[in-house]
């Protein structure tokens, strides 16, 4: 997986492609931690994210609540395969999806 | 008496071999030195003491005891050492002295053989000191030092009696020789005696000093030359000294009785001169008849008168009218008479002028008023007048000592009385004169009562007299300076010897063997040494050549070393460039890790690894040790190396690899070197290894849940030992996890300063500290490892090390791994590997991801398993997943579902993984069997 981040006024986009899995969940957490520092608004960008298993969900459920505290996070591009995990999850719920 | 002396002389030679036969096998050989010593000296003591009574030499009179003892103090000194030999003499010399007091032993000699005894000891001392550096001299030294030590004894009997050399030079005279020899012999046997013992180990080797033995040689003839010459020399100077001293003594003492004898007849005939002068003047008759009445009544034969012109004018001998006193020789002698000088002239009996063959004694007076009355008779008719007289002239008379003089008449019948030969012919006497062809005073030999003796005679008036010494009376002196300059000689030439000799070993042969032993250092590679004689000017010139020249050597070598210091360093980036060196050298390989790495001794070395991918799932990787080391080393494992490589590439099985190396390694091996190599062939699909070895160190393993441990297996012969070797395969089951430790002996083989090997359990116990380490630490932890152990001591082999780590086994539908933390990665590779199979809907592979993440990362995380495998199989467009890992028993299809309704801040993602999985799977099975849990996952692929 790779991760391309911009900032913009405290507007931060991730956008991920490839699998966010047990193996690539750890490197998107680590960028998170740091990118999250003085952000206000997160976009993560799954145009080019194949799939998603429960420790990406993981990762998101905790940049959400992180975001939730201090203002908003959404998600982009998200493939038909990712968007039957977050039905199957309730993620759908959780998330704003665009 | 001979036989006793030689008898004395051997027991030294006993006692020497006892003492060195205890010394060598009881327990007196490990006393101390000193001891030893003390010991030593006090038994050659007591023989010197011995050898000195009656019952071990012979008595020559007087007490006087002819004996072997300074041999004694000699042979403890040359033979066992300097204390010994000194200890030994002082006691000799003092048994000696204080005897002579008791008369056990002679006076006349007391202090003389004390002396000399004590400084026997002393010169022992002195030349195993000095001259035979602590060692025992050979056989022929200790003869010629017993002789010499016996000449100073001889010396100092003269010394010590130097008011009565007579008595001295008996005793000499008769004891030299003998003691002489048998000292002599009694020193040479000893040290003969020992030496044939000891097999003259420990004798000094004078054979191989060459230079020394050459000026011995040499020195040892000029000196007898110069002994010989210088000792002929005195004798005959003695001799003929002697001789002139001898007639001297004689001719005075005939002189004397001649004189008197003349002075009687002279007597005699002026008597009766002056008694027919007085009758002739009386009377005035001049006629020849009363000339002649007188010479009857004086019983003389001529009377003649003779007028001042010296002729003669009357006489009872008519033809001598008229004769010229001055016309002969004997005649003109009384011409003294008419010049107012003389009054009265008596001549001795001799020939006359007038008739040569008559001798007669003329006597002649002079008268008043010119010209003189002379007489003249022969031997018999004066001989009847002093006949009386001269019997009684040599009555007393000695010549020396026992030398005396007689008086013949001209028949050689003694006349002179005081002897029991009076009126006997000489000859009865023994003596027997040849004046044909002994002169007057010349001397003669001849013997009296068996005796020699020197004589001479004179013919006086008709009388011989005859003087006699004896010969040894005559010749003492010249024997006494014989005898005495031989010994000072004998001596001087000796310490002349002694001297050259020992002025030679210091000043060329220590230094020679100085500059050899310096040499020899330089020559074993120590070209540190440096040679340092500077005893004189020569030895200090050559110091400083030798010393030049091997600092130029050493130049010239530093030199040289830089050079191929250079050229080694450029060899050794070439070697190392040769070795795969990066690393990871396979970053995209996950199934397994491997590091390297080569230490070695010198710039180059003979050992090399090497490994390479031969296909996609298969590894090769070897380690080998070429023999010998450095350059040669070196070249013949880039070939080895290069061979092996392309074999591989080839396609062969190992054990072909192998043998087919070797055929070509055989090939041209003049140099008769060989590789000892182990190779492994890995297919990363299955985990089997196939190995084949060539005569290497075993590996070390390590089981993914085991310890380290040699791997036993059959080695083959190395490579390119022999021709037509074959080489066989072992395989061996890799699971995921095991670790394969390869090294050369340079790990096994290294040694510290004790000379300790490192060793294979050593290393072995080591490896099991280390815990699960990566490839990489291992290498660098064992060598640091070995790096304490060795400490100082240098490297001697090269180093070299391979380290392996198969971490899973992915085959094409199925991989085998340990739940780790690399472990996600494996199977995230092996689930792209099984989508990109499928020729399904992005949506259906992804799903199948997402089981495969999901149910893995729950083994990886929770399980607690130590292996785990996930395989898979297709029917009727259904994917069958199976998941076993042997951790804890756990079911996920009891696990409840989670409330999937609850809001982000609430939400727990445990159980999620699980929940996402049911639904994508059309079913899903649990059993736990065999301490496994077993998960079966049936997906559809077509939906």
């Amino acid at each position: 997986m790779t991760i391309n981040q911009t900032n913009e006024n405290g507007k931060v986009t991730l956008a991920l492609s490839g699998r966010l899995d047990t193996v690539t969940a750890p490197e998107l957490e680590a960028a998170l931690d740091t990118a999250l520092g003085g952000a206000t608004e997160l976009c993560l960008d799954f145009t080019d994210l194949e799939y998603i298993s429960s420790a990406g969900l993981r990762v998101l459920l905790k940049a959400q609540k992180i975001m939730n505290t201090k203002g908003t996070m959404k998600i982009t591009g998200v493939n038909e395969t990712i968007m039957e995990v977050f039905d199957i999850t309730g993620f759908v719920d959780i998330l704003t999806i665009e | 008496m001979v036989f006793t002396l030689i008898l004395t002389a051997l027991y030294n030679a006993i006692l020497a071999v006892l003492i060195y036969i205890a010394e060598k096998k009881t327990a007196f050989g490990r006393i101390g030195y000193k001891k030893k010593q003390i010991i030593i000296g006090i038994l050659f003591g007591a023989m010197a003491s011995f050898a000195s009574t009656s019952i071990a030499g012979v008595d020559i009179g007087d007490g006087t005891i002819m004996n072997v003892r300074d041999a004694a103090p000699l042979c403890a000194g040359l033979i066992f050492g300097a204390p010994a030999g000194i200890i030994a003499g002082i006691i000799g010399g003092l048994y000696r002295y204080i005897s002579a007091f008791f008369g056990l032993t002679g006076t006349y000699t007391q202090l003389a053989c004390s002396i000399s005894t004590a400084l026997a000891g002393f010169i022992a001392a002195a030349l195993r000191k000095f001259m035979f550096d602590d060692k025992k001299p050979g056989w022929i030294y200790g003869l010629g030092i017993g002789m010499i030590c016996e000449v100073i004894h001889m010396l100092m009997i003269f010394f010590t009696n130097a008011n009565d050399p007579s008595t001295a030079f008996g005793f000499v005279k008769v004891c030299s020789l003998p003691m002489m020899l048998c000292n002599g012999f009694s020193v040479g046997a000893a040290v003969l005696a020992i030496s044939l013992l000891g097999k003259d180990r420990d004798t000094v080797q004078f054979g191989k000093r060459h230079i020394s033995r050459t000026f011995q040689t040499w020195l040892f003839i000029c000196i007898v030359v110069a002994y010989v010459l210088t000792s002929t020399y005195t004798y005959m100077l003695q001799s003929q000294m002697s001789n002139t001293e001898t007639e001297t003594v004689i001719k005075t003492s005939i002189d004397d009785v001649n004189q008197d004898i003349q002075d009687t007849s002279d007597e005699n005939l002026l008597n009766k001169t002056n008694l027919i002068k007085s009758e002739y003047i009386a009377s005035g008759d001049k006629s020849a008849e009363f000339l002649q009445s007188l010479a009857d009544k004086y019983k003389v034969a001529e009377i003649h008168i003779i007028d001042d012109n010296g002729i003669i004018v009357n006489t009872n001998v008519p033809q001598y009218i008229g004769f010229d006193m001055a016309s002969g020789e004997q005649s003109a002698e009384f011409l003294i008479l008419l010049d107012g000088t003389h009054k009265s002239f008596a001549q001795e009996y001799r020939p006359q002028s007038y008739d040569s063959s008559v001798a007669y004694k003329y006597g002649g007076v002079s008268l008043q008023g010119g010209g003189f009355l002379q007489v003249g008779y022969d031997a018999n008719e004066f001989r009847a007048d002093i006949d009386s007289t001269v019997k009684k002239i040599a009555k007393n008379r000695h010549i020396g000592e026992n030398g005396f003089i007689v008086i013949c008449d001209e028949e050689w019948n003694i006349v002179s009385e005081g002897t029991d030969y009076t009126g006997y012919n000489l000859a009865s006497l023994g003596i027997r004169v040849d004046t044909e062809k002994y002169a007057e005073n010349t001397i003669f030999g001849t013997e009296i009562n068996g005796k020699p003796y020197l004589g001479e005679y004179e013919f006086a008036e008709g009388y011989y007299i005859v003087g006699v010494i004896g010969e040894e009376e005559a010749l003492f002196m010249r024997d006494v300076s014989v005898y005495l300059s031989s010994f000072m000689e004998v001596l001087i030439f000796a310490a002349l010897f002694a001297l050259v000799y020992f002025l030679i070993k210091k000043l060329i042969i220590d230094n020679l063997n100085e500059v050899n032993r310096a040499l020899s250092k330089i020559t074993n590679g120590n070209l540190n040494v440096t040679v340092d004689v500077r005893d004189n000017e020569e030895f200090a010139s050559l110091s400083d050549d030798i010393n030049s020249t091997v600092d130029t050597l050493k130049r010239y070598i530093s030199e040289a070393e830089a050079r191929i210091d250079a050229e080694l360093e450029f060899a050794k980036q070439i070697q190392s460039s040769a070795l795969p060196s990066v690393f990871p050298p396979f970053p995209n390989r996950r199934e397994f890790d491997i590091y390297a790495q080569m230490d070695t001794a010198k710039e180059v070395g003979g050992d090399f690894y090497d490994f390479y991918m031969l296909d996609d799932s298969t590894i090769a990787f070897l380690i080998a040790d070429v023999s010998g080391k450095g350059i040669p080393a070196a070249m013949f494992m880039m070939k080895a190396k290069t061979i092996i490589k392309d074999l591989a590439e080839s396609g062969l099985e190992v054990n072909d690899i192998f043998t087919q190396a070797n055929a070509k390694l055989c090939e041209n091996n003049d140099a008769g070197m060989f590789v000892t190599a182990w190779m492994a062939i890995v297919d990363l699909k299955t985990g089997i290894m196939s190995v084949a070895n060539a005569g290497h160190n075993p590996p070390v393993i390590k089981r993914a849940d085991g310890k380290f441990d040699y791997e036993k297996m059959r080695a083959g012969f190395v490579l390119a030992g022999m021709e037509g070797i074959k080489y066989r395969k072992t395989e061996i089951q890799l699971s995921p996890g095991d670790r394969i430790y390869l090294y050369t002996d340079g790990v096994t083989e290294a040694t510290d300063k004790n000379d300790q090997l490192y060793g294979e359990d050593r290393l072995v116990g080591f490896l099991n500290s280390l815990g699960d380490t990566d490839v990489k630490s291992i290498c660098g932890e064992v060598k640091k490892d070995i790096d304490r152990f060795v400490g100082d001591a240098p490297q001697f082999d090269d180093i070299t090390m391979v380290s392996f780590r198969l971490n899973f086994i992915k085959g094409d539908d199925k991989i085998s791994f340990i739940p780790g933390k690399d472990a996600g990665a494996a199977v995230s590779d092996f689930a792209e590997q099984l989508t990109s199979k499928l020729d399904v809907l992005p949506k259906i592979s992804s799903k199948v991801s997402i089981a495969i993440d999901e149910i893995a990362s729950n083994i990886i995380n929770y399980s607690k398993a130590k292996t785990a495998q996930i395989s898979y199989s297709i029917e009727k467009n259904k994917l069958n997943l199976t998941f076993e890992d042997d951790g804890q028993p756990y079911n996920p299809l009891e696990k409840e579902d989670p409330d999937i309704t609850l809001s982000a801040e609430e939400r727990q993602i445990g159980g999620l993984g699980i929940f996402m999985v049911k639904q994508m799977t059309e079913s899903m099975d649990y059993k736990y069997e065999n301490n496994k849990n077993i998960l079966k996952l049936v997906m559809a692929l077509n939906s």
